[in-house]
Protein backbone atom coordinates (compact mmCIF):
# COMPACT_ATOMS: atom_id res chain seq x y z
CA UNK A 1 0.00 0.00 0.00
CA UNK A 2 1.85 3.60 -1.17
CA UNK A 3 2.09 5.94 1.54
CA UNK A 4 1.42 3.31 4.81
CA UNK A 5 3.14 5.11 7.05
CA UNK A 6 1.96 8.10 5.97
CA UNK A 7 -1.63 7.08 6.22
CA UNK A 8 -1.20 5.83 9.81
CA UNK A 9 -0.05 9.11 10.87
CA UNK A 10 -2.53 10.99 9.47
CA UNK A 11 -4.93 8.85 11.35
CA UNK A 12 -3.09 9.08 14.73
CA UNK A 13 -3.49 12.67 14.60
CA UNK A 14 -6.77 12.85 13.54
CA UNK A 15 -7.93 10.23 16.56
CA UNK A 16 -5.81 12.54 19.30
CA UNK A 17 -7.56 15.45 18.26
CA UNK A 18 -4.95 17.85 18.48
CA UNK A 19 -5.04 20.37 15.62
CA UNK A 20 -0.90 20.74 15.30
CA UNK A 21 -0.42 17.14 15.64
CA UNK A 22 -2.99 16.93 12.44
CA UNK A 23 -1.45 20.02 10.38
CA UNK A 24 2.04 18.42 11.37
CA UNK A 25 0.87 15.02 9.84
CA UNK A 26 -0.73 16.74 6.85
CA UNK A 27 2.22 18.65 5.76
CA UNK A 28 4.44 15.65 5.81
CA UNK A 29 1.96 13.72 4.29
CA UNK A 30 1.86 16.42 1.33
CA UNK A 31 5.47 16.64 1.59
CA UNK A 32 6.31 12.91 0.44
CA UNK A 33 3.98 13.37 -2.30
CA UNK A 34 0.68 11.95 -0.62
CA UNK A 35 -2.37 13.42 -3.14
CA UNK A 36 -4.40 16.03 -1.50
CA UNK A 37 -7.25 14.10 -1.92
CA UNK A 38 -5.56 10.72 -0.59
CA UNK A 39 -5.24 13.13 3.00
CA UNK A 40 -8.23 13.92 3.03
CA UNK A 41 -10.37 11.23 2.35
CA UNK A 42 -7.54 9.73 4.95
CA UNK A 43 -8.73 11.86 7.37
CA UNK A 44 -12.36 11.48 6.37
CA UNK A 45 -12.10 7.50 7.30
CA UNK A 46 -10.61 8.69 10.76
CA UNK A 47 -13.15 11.23 11.69
CA UNK A 48 -15.68 8.39 11.36
CA UNK A 49 -13.99 6.73 14.10
CA UNK A 50 -13.85 9.68 16.37
CA UNK A 51 -17.07 9.89 15.97
CA UNK A 52 -17.74 6.03 17.34
CA UNK A 53 -15.40 6.49 19.70
CA UNK A 54 -17.84 10.28 20.91
CA UNK A 55 -20.83 7.48 20.89
CA UNK A 56 -19.02 5.27 23.12
CA UNK A 57 -18.00 8.03 25.14
CA UNK A 58 -14.49 7.52 25.24
CA UNK A 59 -14.29 11.01 23.47
CA UNK A 60 -16.17 14.04 24.32
CA UNK A 61 -17.41 16.89 22.51
CA UNK A 62 -14.31 19.43 22.17
CA UNK A 63 -12.45 16.30 21.11
CA UNK A 64 -14.95 16.34 18.05
CA UNK A 65 -14.38 19.54 17.60
CA UNK A 66 -10.76 19.69 17.68
CA UNK A 67 -10.30 16.98 15.42
CA UNK A 68 -12.70 18.93 13.05
CA UNK A 69 -11.02 21.67 13.32
CA UNK A 70 -7.72 20.15 12.04
CA UNK A 71 -9.77 19.00 9.40
CA UNK A 72 -10.55 22.11 8.17
CA UNK A 73 -7.05 23.59 8.59
CA UNK A 74 -5.92 20.53 6.32
CA UNK A 75 -8.87 21.27 3.92
CA UNK A 76 -7.63 25.05 3.71
CA UNK A 77 -4.17 24.31 3.62
CA UNK A 78 -4.75 21.78 0.49
CA UNK A 79 -7.27 24.24 -0.85
CA UNK A 80 -5.38 24.97 -4.07
CA UNK A 81 -5.11 21.33 -4.90
CA UNK A 82 -8.25 20.37 -3.72
CA UNK A 83 -9.51 23.07 -6.02
CA UNK A 84 -8.00 21.93 -9.01
CA UNK A 85 -9.13 18.68 -8.55
CA UNK A 86 -12.47 19.48 -7.43
CA UNK A 87 -12.37 16.89 -5.06
CA UNK A 88 -12.79 16.67 -1.08
CA UNK A 89 -13.26 20.17 -0.04
CA UNK A 90 -17.00 20.33 -1.09
CA UNK A 91 -19.85 20.83 1.16
CA UNK A 92 -21.60 17.31 1.14
CA UNK A 93 -25.49 19.04 1.70
CA UNK A 94 -26.63 21.65 3.08
CA UNK A 95 -28.88 20.74 6.49
CA UNK A 96 -31.99 22.75 8.70
CA UNK A 97 -31.88 21.91 11.99
CA UNK A 98 -33.96 22.93 14.79
CA UNK A 99 -36.45 22.00 17.92
CA UNK A 100 -39.53 22.39 16.81
CA UNK A 101 -41.88 25.34 18.36
CA UNK A 102 -43.03 24.70 21.67
CA UNK A 103 -39.94 22.91 22.43
CA UNK A 104 -36.99 24.67 24.32
CA UNK A 105 -34.58 21.30 24.76
CA UNK A 106 -31.79 21.68 22.24
CA UNK A 107 -28.83 20.11 24.08
CA UNK A 108 -29.49 17.06 21.95
CA UNK A 109 -30.14 18.80 18.64
CA UNK A 110 -27.08 20.82 19.49
CA UNK A 111 -24.79 17.93 19.67
CA UNK A 112 -26.10 16.29 16.75
CA UNK A 113 -25.74 19.54 14.57
CA UNK A 114 -21.76 19.73 15.78
CA UNK A 115 -21.57 15.99 14.18
CA UNK A 116 -23.26 17.20 10.95
CA UNK A 117 -20.91 19.90 10.42
CA UNK A 118 -17.75 17.89 11.26
CA UNK A 119 -19.04 15.62 8.52
CA UNK A 120 -19.07 17.87 6.02
CA UNK A 121 -22.59 19.01 6.38
CA UNK A 122 -23.45 23.01 6.12
CA UNK A 123 -25.85 23.00 9.14
CA UNK A 124 -28.17 26.04 9.48
CA UNK A 125 -29.17 25.43 13.34
CA UNK A 126 -32.21 27.34 13.82
CA UNK A 127 -32.19 26.91 17.60
CA UNK A 128 -34.91 26.00 19.51
CA UNK A 129 -38.92 26.99 19.65
CA UNK A 130 -38.59 27.07 15.89
CA UNK A 131 -41.48 27.92 13.77
CA UNK A 132 -42.47 25.16 11.96
CA UNK A 133 -42.63 27.27 8.69
CA UNK A 134 -39.01 28.03 9.07
CA UNK A 135 -37.85 24.79 8.45
CA UNK A 136 -39.76 24.90 4.76
CA UNK A 137 -38.44 28.02 3.95
CA UNK A 138 -34.74 26.53 4.20
CA UNK A 139 -35.75 23.53 2.35
CA UNK A 140 -37.08 25.85 -0.26
CA UNK A 141 -33.96 27.70 -0.57
CA UNK A 142 -32.15 24.41 -0.56
CA UNK A 143 -31.42 22.40 2.43
CA UNK A 144 -31.86 18.96 0.94
CA UNK A 145 -32.35 17.62 4.79
CA UNK A 146 -34.38 18.64 7.23
CA UNK A 147 -33.79 17.74 11.15
CA UNK A 148 -35.95 18.25 13.78
CA UNK A 149 -35.77 17.69 17.40
CA UNK A 150 -38.12 16.99 20.19
CA UNK A 151 -37.89 16.30 24.00
CA UNK A 152 -41.87 16.20 24.44
CA UNK A 153 -44.70 13.99 23.26
CA UNK A 154 -46.94 16.86 23.38
CA UNK A 155 -44.24 19.28 20.71
CA UNK A 156 -43.23 15.64 18.58
CA UNK A 157 -46.54 15.64 16.86
CA UNK A 158 -45.20 18.72 15.18
CA UNK A 159 -42.59 17.29 13.11
CA UNK A 160 -45.75 15.65 10.97
CA UNK A 161 -46.91 19.09 10.41
CA UNK A 162 -43.43 20.01 8.48
CA UNK A 163 -43.37 17.31 6.72
CA UNK A 164 -47.48 17.76 5.58
CA UNK A 165 -45.94 21.24 5.05
CA UNK A 166 -42.96 19.53 2.61
CA UNK A 167 -45.46 17.55 0.56
CA UNK A 168 -48.08 20.59 0.45
CA UNK A 169 -44.32 22.87 -1.57
CA UNK A 170 -43.76 20.00 -3.87
CA UNK A 171 -40.07 19.41 -2.37
CA UNK A 172 -40.83 16.08 0.25
CA UNK A 173 -38.93 14.13 -2.06
CA UNK A 174 -35.99 16.72 -2.29
CA UNK A 175 -35.49 16.74 1.39
CA UNK A 176 -34.44 14.00 3.52
CA UNK A 177 -36.06 14.33 7.35
CA UNK A 178 -34.44 13.33 10.42
CA UNK A 179 -36.42 13.24 13.37
CA UNK A 180 -35.10 12.49 16.72
CA UNK A 181 -35.24 13.29 20.39
CA UNK A 182 -36.07 11.66 24.00
CA UNK A 183 -39.91 10.29 23.17
CA UNK A 184 -39.27 10.05 18.96
CA UNK A 185 -39.12 6.14 18.35
CA UNK A 186 -38.39 4.31 15.29
CA UNK A 187 -41.86 3.65 15.23
CA UNK A 188 -42.94 7.15 15.51
CA UNK A 189 -40.80 8.08 12.39
CA UNK A 190 -42.28 5.34 10.64
CA UNK A 191 -45.70 6.64 11.26
CA UNK A 192 -45.14 10.49 10.65
CA UNK A 193 -43.35 9.37 7.17
CA UNK A 194 -39.75 10.85 7.81
CA UNK A 195 -36.87 9.11 6.39
CA UNK A 196 -34.45 9.05 9.15
CA UNK A 197 -34.70 8.59 13.15
CA UNK A 198 -31.40 9.00 15.16
CA UNK A 199 -31.22 6.93 18.41
CA UNK A 200 -27.83 9.02 18.74
CA UNK A 201 -26.06 11.77 16.75
CA UNK A 202 -23.68 9.67 15.11
CA UNK A 203 -25.77 7.67 14.49
CA UNK A 204 -27.77 10.12 12.99
CA UNK A 205 -24.71 11.53 11.33
CA UNK A 206 -23.96 8.41 9.64
CA UNK A 207 -27.77 7.82 8.32
CA UNK A 208 -27.10 10.87 7.18
CA UNK A 209 -23.82 10.43 5.38
CA UNK A 210 -25.09 7.21 3.98
CA UNK A 211 -28.01 8.69 2.07
CA UNK A 212 -25.07 10.65 0.52
CA UNK A 213 -23.47 7.15 -0.01
CA UNK A 214 -20.29 8.75 1.58
CA UNK B 1 -40.68 -23.27 19.59
CA UNK B 2 -42.54 -21.58 22.48
CA UNK B 3 -42.56 -17.91 21.64
CA UNK B 4 -43.04 -15.69 24.90
CA UNK B 5 -44.52 -11.94 24.93
CA UNK B 6 -42.17 -9.43 25.83
CA UNK B 7 -41.52 -5.70 24.73
CA UNK B 8 -39.28 -3.53 23.00
CA UNK B 9 -37.88 -0.60 24.10
CA UNK B 10 -40.67 1.94 22.76
CA UNK B 11 -43.23 -0.09 24.55
CA UNK B 12 -44.69 -2.59 21.57
CA UNK B 13 -45.51 -5.82 22.31
CA UNK B 14 -43.47 -8.38 20.29
CA UNK B 15 -42.91 -12.32 20.91
CA UNK B 16 -39.26 -14.06 21.49
CA UNK B 17 -38.32 -17.13 21.97
CA UNK B 18 -35.79 -17.85 24.99
CA UNK B 19 -33.10 -18.38 23.10
CA UNK B 20 -33.82 -14.79 21.31
CA UNK B 21 -34.35 -13.27 24.90
CA UNK B 22 -31.03 -14.93 26.12
CA UNK B 23 -28.90 -13.74 23.18
CA UNK B 24 -30.52 -9.79 23.63
CA UNK B 25 -29.51 -10.15 26.78
CA UNK B 26 -25.84 -11.27 26.59
CA UNK B 27 -25.69 -8.45 23.61
CA UNK B 28 -26.72 -5.91 26.43
CA UNK B 29 -24.63 -6.75 29.22
CA UNK B 30 -21.52 -7.18 26.48
CA UNK B 31 -22.92 -3.48 25.40
CA UNK B 32 -22.87 -2.11 28.95
CA UNK B 33 -19.43 -4.23 29.84
CA UNK B 34 -17.41 -2.85 26.64
CA UNK B 35 -18.61 1.16 27.41
CA UNK B 36 -17.87 1.31 30.79
CA UNK B 37 -14.83 -1.69 31.36
CA UNK B 38 -16.69 -3.52 33.51
CA UNK B 39 -17.49 -7.48 33.99
CA UNK B 40 -20.43 -8.65 31.84
CA UNK B 41 -23.14 -10.51 33.95
CA UNK B 42 -22.55 -14.18 34.23
CA UNK B 43 -24.06 -16.93 33.60
CA UNK B 44 -26.58 -17.35 36.27
CA UNK B 45 -27.75 -13.61 36.15
CA UNK B 46 -28.20 -14.27 32.40
CA UNK B 47 -30.62 -17.51 32.96
CA UNK B 48 -32.36 -15.79 36.25
CA UNK B 49 -32.77 -12.88 34.11
CA UNK B 50 -34.03 -14.63 31.25
CA UNK B 51 -36.55 -16.42 33.65
CA UNK B 52 -37.65 -12.93 34.75
CA UNK B 53 -38.13 -11.57 31.27
CA UNK B 54 -40.42 -14.53 30.01
CA UNK B 55 -42.40 -15.30 32.92
CA UNK B 56 -45.68 -15.88 32.19
CA UNK B 57 -47.58 -13.77 34.63
CA UNK B 58 -48.88 -10.22 33.78
CA UNK B 59 -47.05 -8.57 37.02
CA UNK B 60 -43.95 -10.50 38.98
CA UNK B 61 -42.53 -9.30 42.38
CA UNK B 62 -39.86 -9.90 44.85
CA UNK B 63 -40.46 -12.36 46.97
CA UNK B 64 -41.38 -11.36 50.78
CA UNK B 65 -38.82 -9.70 53.00
CA UNK B 66 -36.99 -8.47 49.86
CA UNK B 67 -38.79 -5.47 49.17
CA UNK B 68 -36.68 -2.15 48.99
CA UNK B 69 -36.80 1.21 49.70
CA UNK B 70 -39.17 3.21 47.47
CA UNK B 71 -39.03 6.76 47.26
CA UNK B 72 -40.34 9.27 44.43
CA UNK B 73 -39.20 12.53 42.24
CA UNK B 74 -41.20 14.79 40.98
CA UNK B 75 -43.52 15.71 43.38
CA UNK B 76 -47.16 16.03 42.97
CA UNK B 77 -46.56 15.96 38.86
CA UNK B 78 -47.04 12.56 38.93
CA UNK B 79 -50.88 12.98 39.89
CA UNK B 80 -51.28 16.38 38.74
CA UNK B 81 -49.23 16.08 35.39
CA UNK B 82 -50.99 14.89 31.99
CA UNK B 83 -50.25 15.73 28.60
CA UNK B 84 -46.94 14.21 28.12
CA UNK B 85 -45.62 14.07 31.26
CA UNK B 86 -46.94 11.01 31.92
CA UNK B 87 -48.88 12.30 35.21
CA UNK B 88 -52.57 10.86 35.88
CA UNK B 89 -54.35 14.40 35.27
CA UNK B 90 -56.07 14.83 38.64
CA UNK B 91 -55.73 17.96 39.84
CA UNK B 92 -54.92 18.83 43.39
CA UNK B 93 -52.93 20.33 45.64
CA UNK B 94 -49.50 19.77 46.89
CA UNK B 95 -50.47 18.74 50.59
CA UNK B 96 -52.89 16.10 49.38
CA UNK B 97 -50.57 15.03 46.96
CA UNK B 98 -47.46 14.26 49.55
CA UNK B 99 -50.30 12.46 51.96
CA UNK B 100 -51.54 10.70 49.34
CA UNK B 101 -48.24 9.63 48.47
CA UNK B 102 -47.25 8.36 52.36
CA UNK B 103 -50.83 7.20 52.91
CA UNK B 104 -51.98 5.01 49.59
CA UNK B 105 -49.09 4.48 47.53
CA UNK B 106 -46.57 3.40 50.25
CA UNK B 107 -43.92 6.06 49.55
CA UNK B 108 -41.17 5.40 51.96
CA UNK B 109 -40.19 9.47 51.36
CA UNK B 110 -41.58 11.76 49.01
CA UNK B 111 -40.43 15.53 47.99
CA UNK B 112 -41.80 19.31 47.23
CA UNK B 113 -41.48 20.70 43.62
CA UNK B 114 -42.30 23.54 41.63
CA UNK B 115 -43.93 22.88 38.88
CA UNK B 116 -40.96 23.45 36.48
CA UNK B 117 -38.70 21.41 38.74
CA UNK B 118 -35.55 22.79 38.47
CA UNK B 119 -33.54 25.22 40.85
CA UNK B 120 -33.62 28.05 39.24
CA UNK B 121 -37.14 29.07 38.55
CA UNK B 122 -37.34 28.41 42.35
CA UNK B 123 -35.00 31.70 43.40
CA UNK B 124 -38.13 33.83 42.90
CA UNK B 125 -40.68 31.67 44.38
CA UNK B 126 -38.12 30.53 47.10
CA UNK B 127 -40.77 32.31 49.98
CA UNK B 128 -44.03 30.34 48.38
CA UNK B 129 -41.54 27.57 48.56
CA UNK B 130 -40.45 27.78 51.96
CA UNK B 131 -43.93 27.89 53.46
CA UNK B 132 -45.08 25.08 51.92
CA UNK B 133 -42.53 22.97 52.84
CA UNK B 134 -43.26 24.19 56.42
CA UNK B 135 -47.15 23.57 56.29
CA UNK B 136 -46.74 19.72 54.76
CA UNK B 137 -44.14 19.33 56.91
CA UNK B 138 -46.52 19.85 59.65
CA UNK B 139 -48.67 16.98 58.53
CA UNK B 140 -46.71 14.39 56.85
CA UNK B 141 -44.76 11.73 58.58
CA UNK B 142 -42.30 9.99 55.99
CA UNK B 143 -39.43 11.95 55.16
CA UNK B 144 -40.17 15.26 53.12
CA UNK B 145 -37.45 16.47 50.92
CA UNK B 146 -37.28 19.12 48.40
CA UNK B 147 -36.71 18.25 44.67
CA UNK B 148 -35.29 19.79 41.66
CA UNK B 149 -33.28 19.30 38.76
CA UNK B 150 -29.98 21.08 38.58
CA UNK B 151 -30.81 21.44 34.77
CA UNK B 152 -27.79 23.80 33.87
CA UNK B 153 -29.27 24.26 30.52
CA UNK B 154 -31.43 27.24 31.98
CA UNK B 155 -27.62 28.98 32.49
CA UNK B 156 -27.34 29.17 28.94
CA UNK B 157 -28.26 31.69 26.07
CA UNK B 158 -31.31 32.41 25.32
CA UNK B 159 -32.81 31.87 28.79
CA UNK B 160 -29.37 32.49 30.73
CA UNK B 161 -26.59 34.98 30.99
CA UNK B 162 -23.66 32.67 29.45
CA UNK B 163 -22.71 31.70 26.02
CA UNK B 164 -24.38 28.03 24.91
CA UNK B 165 -21.72 26.17 24.58
CA UNK B 166 -23.06 24.24 21.64
CA UNK B 167 -23.07 27.43 19.58
CA UNK B 168 -19.93 28.18 20.83
CA UNK B 169 -18.57 24.82 19.66
CA UNK B 170 -19.71 25.15 16.06
CA UNK B 171 -17.51 28.49 15.67
CA UNK B 172 -14.82 26.25 17.06
CA UNK B 173 -14.33 28.62 20.10
CA UNK B 174 -13.94 25.55 22.16
CA UNK B 175 -12.25 27.75 25.13
CA UNK B 176 -15.04 30.00 24.88
CA UNK B 177 -16.85 27.29 25.16
CA UNK B 178 -15.12 25.54 28.16
CA UNK B 179 -15.19 29.01 29.97
CA UNK B 180 -19.20 29.40 29.33
CA UNK B 181 -19.43 26.34 30.92
CA UNK B 182 -17.25 26.44 34.17
CA UNK B 183 -18.95 29.95 34.70
CA UNK B 184 -22.55 28.22 34.26
CA UNK B 185 -21.59 25.35 36.95
CA UNK B 186 -20.47 28.18 39.17
CA UNK B 187 -23.60 30.31 38.88
CA UNK B 188 -25.27 26.89 39.55
CA UNK B 189 -23.65 26.10 42.67
CA UNK B 190 -23.96 29.53 44.03
CA UNK B 191 -28.00 29.06 43.31
CA UNK B 192 -28.16 25.68 44.91
CA UNK B 193 -27.02 27.38 47.78
CA UNK B 194 -29.69 29.86 48.00
CA UNK B 195 -32.38 27.26 47.32
CA UNK B 196 -31.40 24.16 49.38
CA UNK B 197 -30.09 26.51 52.51
CA UNK B 198 -33.51 28.11 52.62
CA UNK B 199 -35.53 25.05 52.03
CA UNK B 200 -33.70 23.36 54.84
CA UNK B 201 -34.21 26.06 57.52
CA UNK B 202 -38.03 25.94 56.35
CA UNK B 203 -37.88 22.00 57.74
CA UNK B 204 -37.23 20.18 55.12
CA UNK B 205 -35.68 16.17 55.85
CA UNK B 206 -33.60 16.65 52.50
CA UNK B 207 -32.78 17.26 48.85
CA UNK B 208 -33.46 15.58 45.63
CA UNK B 209 -31.17 16.48 42.85
CA UNK B 210 -32.84 14.74 39.97
CA UNK B 211 -31.32 14.24 36.48
CA UNK B 212 -27.85 15.45 37.36
CA UNK B 213 -25.40 16.55 34.38
CA UNK B 214 -27.78 16.69 32.12
CA UNK B 215 -26.16 19.19 30.35
CA UNK B 216 -23.66 17.58 30.56
CA UNK B 217 -20.15 17.54 33.06
CA UNK B 218 -20.09 20.94 34.00
CA UNK B 219 -24.13 20.35 35.50
CA UNK B 220 -22.37 17.16 37.30
CA UNK B 221 -19.90 19.44 38.81
CA UNK B 222 -21.89 22.23 39.27
CA UNK B 223 -24.50 20.34 41.46
CA UNK B 224 -21.29 18.46 43.05
CA UNK B 225 -20.47 21.49 44.33
CA UNK B 226 -23.45 22.72 45.21
CA UNK B 227 -24.26 19.24 47.20
CA UNK B 228 -20.56 20.08 49.19
CA UNK B 229 -21.91 23.72 50.30
CA UNK B 230 -25.01 22.41 51.54
CA UNK B 231 -23.86 19.22 53.14
CA UNK B 232 -21.06 22.16 54.85
CA UNK B 233 -23.99 24.02 56.36
CA UNK B 234 -26.63 21.90 56.56
CA UNK B 235 -24.84 19.03 58.13
CA UNK B 236 -28.55 17.30 59.11
CA UNK B 237 -29.42 17.21 55.55
CA UNK B 238 -30.24 14.10 53.72
CA UNK B 239 -29.11 13.99 50.06
CA UNK B 240 -30.45 12.29 46.98
CA UNK B 241 -28.42 13.29 43.55
CA UNK B 242 -29.88 11.08 40.98
CA UNK B 243 -27.99 11.26 37.51
CA UNK B 244 -29.10 11.39 33.63
CA UNK B 245 -27.61 8.73 32.79
CA UNK B 246 -25.54 6.37 32.61
CA UNK B 247 -21.97 8.43 31.09
CA UNK B 248 -21.83 11.97 32.59
CA UNK B 249 -21.92 13.53 28.72
CA UNK B 250 -18.89 15.70 27.96
CA UNK B 251 -20.11 18.98 26.87
CA UNK B 252 -16.85 20.62 28.45
CA UNK B 253 -14.44 17.67 28.69
CA UNK B 254 -12.23 18.75 31.10
CA UNK B 255 -14.01 19.17 33.91
CA UNK B 256 -13.25 17.60 37.66
CA UNK B 257 -14.77 17.16 40.76
CA UNK B 258 -11.98 16.68 43.63
CA UNK B 259 -9.16 15.68 41.15
CA UNK B 260 -11.09 13.69 39.11
CA UNK B 261 -12.62 14.30 35.51
CA UNK B 262 -15.92 14.36 35.66
CA UNK B 263 -17.10 13.34 31.44
CA UNK B 264 -17.45 9.79 30.75
CA UNK B 265 -17.93 8.17 34.42
CA UNK B 266 -19.68 5.29 34.54
CA UNK B 267 -22.00 5.03 37.45
CA UNK B 268 -20.16 2.77 39.54
CA UNK B 269 -17.21 6.16 39.22
CA UNK B 270 -19.99 8.43 39.45
CA UNK B 271 -21.42 7.51 42.90
CA UNK B 272 -17.58 8.01 44.31
CA UNK B 273 -18.03 11.70 43.74
CA UNK B 274 -21.50 11.94 44.41
CA UNK B 275 -20.71 10.25 48.01
CA UNK B 276 -17.38 12.45 48.63
CA UNK B 277 -19.74 15.35 47.74
CA UNK B 278 -21.94 14.76 50.51
CA UNK B 279 -24.22 12.90 49.28
CA UNK B 280 -26.64 10.29 51.34
CA UNK B 281 -27.92 8.05 47.89
CA UNK B 282 -26.82 7.68 44.65
CA UNK B 283 -29.80 7.49 42.21
CA UNK B 284 -27.82 5.62 39.22
CA UNK B 285 -29.44 5.84 35.88
CA UNK B 286 -29.37 4.08 32.47
CA UNK B 287 -31.29 4.99 29.67
CA UNK B 288 -33.46 2.91 27.68
CA UNK B 289 -32.62 2.85 24.03
CA UNK B 290 -36.00 2.10 22.03
CA UNK B 291 -34.85 0.30 19.23
CA UNK B 292 -33.84 -2.42 21.04
CA UNK B 293 -35.88 -5.18 23.00
CA UNK B 294 -36.50 -5.19 27.01
CA UNK B 295 -34.28 -8.05 27.03
CA UNK B 296 -31.46 -6.24 25.99
CA UNK B 297 -32.04 -2.97 27.84
CA UNK B 298 -32.39 -5.02 31.34
CA UNK B 299 -29.25 -6.84 30.19
CA UNK B 300 -27.67 -3.90 29.56
CA UNK B 301 -28.59 -1.19 32.75
CA UNK B 302 -28.45 -3.62 34.87
CA UNK B 303 -24.94 -4.12 34.13
CA UNK B 304 -24.55 -0.43 34.99
CA UNK B 305 -26.12 -0.55 37.95
CA UNK B 306 -25.04 -3.72 39.72
CA UNK B 307 -21.28 -2.61 39.15
CA UNK B 308 -22.79 0.59 40.63
CA UNK B 309 -24.17 -0.90 43.45
CA UNK B 310 -20.83 -3.44 44.20
CA UNK B 311 -18.44 -0.32 44.33
CA UNK B 312 -20.82 2.75 45.98
CA UNK B 313 -19.62 3.97 49.25
CA UNK B 314 -23.67 5.42 49.76
CA UNK B 315 -26.89 2.97 49.08
CA UNK B 316 -28.15 3.32 45.51
CA UNK B 317 -31.77 3.68 44.53
CA UNK B 318 -31.72 2.98 41.01
CA UNK B 319 -33.80 5.05 38.58
CA UNK B 320 -36.99 3.20 37.47
CA UNK B 321 -39.44 4.58 35.39
CA UNK B 322 -40.25 6.09 31.83
CA UNK B 323 -37.05 5.02 29.22
CA UNK B 324 -34.72 4.20 32.15
CA UNK B 325 -34.12 1.32 34.12
CA UNK B 326 -34.48 -0.86 31.12
CA UNK B 327 -38.35 0.29 31.11
CA UNK B 328 -39.66 1.09 28.09
CA UNK B 329 -39.92 4.91 26.93
CA UNK B 330 -43.43 5.13 26.69
CA UNK B 331 -45.56 8.16 28.69
CA UNK B 332 -47.63 5.41 30.52
CA UNK B 333 -44.76 2.39 31.18
CA UNK B 334 -46.43 -0.79 30.48
CA UNK B 335 -46.90 -2.35 33.61
CA UNK B 336 -44.96 -5.94 32.88
CA UNK B 337 -42.16 -4.29 31.45
CA UNK B 338 -42.17 -2.00 35.01
CA UNK B 339 -42.39 -5.48 36.96
CA UNK B 340 -39.66 -7.19 35.17
CA UNK B 341 -37.24 -4.35 35.27
CA UNK B 342 -37.78 -4.08 39.01
CA UNK B 343 -37.44 -7.65 40.03
CA UNK B 344 -34.18 -7.83 38.20
CA UNK B 345 -32.74 -4.61 39.57
CA UNK B 346 -33.73 -6.02 43.07
CA UNK B 347 -32.67 -9.75 42.58
CA UNK B 348 -29.55 -9.01 40.28
CA UNK B 349 -28.28 -6.17 40.56
CA UNK B 350 -29.00 -5.72 44.34
CA UNK B 351 -29.82 -2.38 44.31
CA UNK B 352 -30.85 -0.48 48.02
CA UNK B 353 -33.92 1.26 46.85
CA UNK B 354 -35.84 2.30 43.64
Amino acid sequence: MAFENETQKLHDALVSCKVPEISKAVDEAHAAGMPATEIINTLGGSMSEVGVLFERGKLFLPHVLSAAAGMKKAMEALNDELSAGNSGGDVKASAVMGTVEGDVHDIGKSICSTMLQCAGFDVHDLGRDVPLGKFVDECKAGCTFCGMSALMTTTMVQMKTVIDNLKEEGIRDKVTVMVGGAPITQGFCDKIGADIYGESASETTRKAQDVLGA
Amino acid sequence: MTEYYTRMGDGRRVTMTKEQVMTDIQAGTADAADMAGIPALDANDIEHMCEIVIDQSRVVGVEPGHEVVMTYDIGQLDFTGDNGNSGNGVDMGRLEAALLHERALGADTFELSHSDYSIKPVKPVISMEMQAMEEIQSEIIAPYFYGAMPNMGLYYAPDGPYGNPADLMREFKIDESMASSEAAADHLARDIEFVTTRLQAAGSDGFNFDTTGSAGDADFVGTLNGVRILREQCPEAYINVGAAGESVMGIHGMMEFDGEIAAGLYPHQQCKLIAKAGANVFGAVCNTNTSRSLAWNLGRAVTFIKKAVEDSPIPVHVDMGMGVGGIPMFETPPLDAVARCNKAMVEIAKVDGV
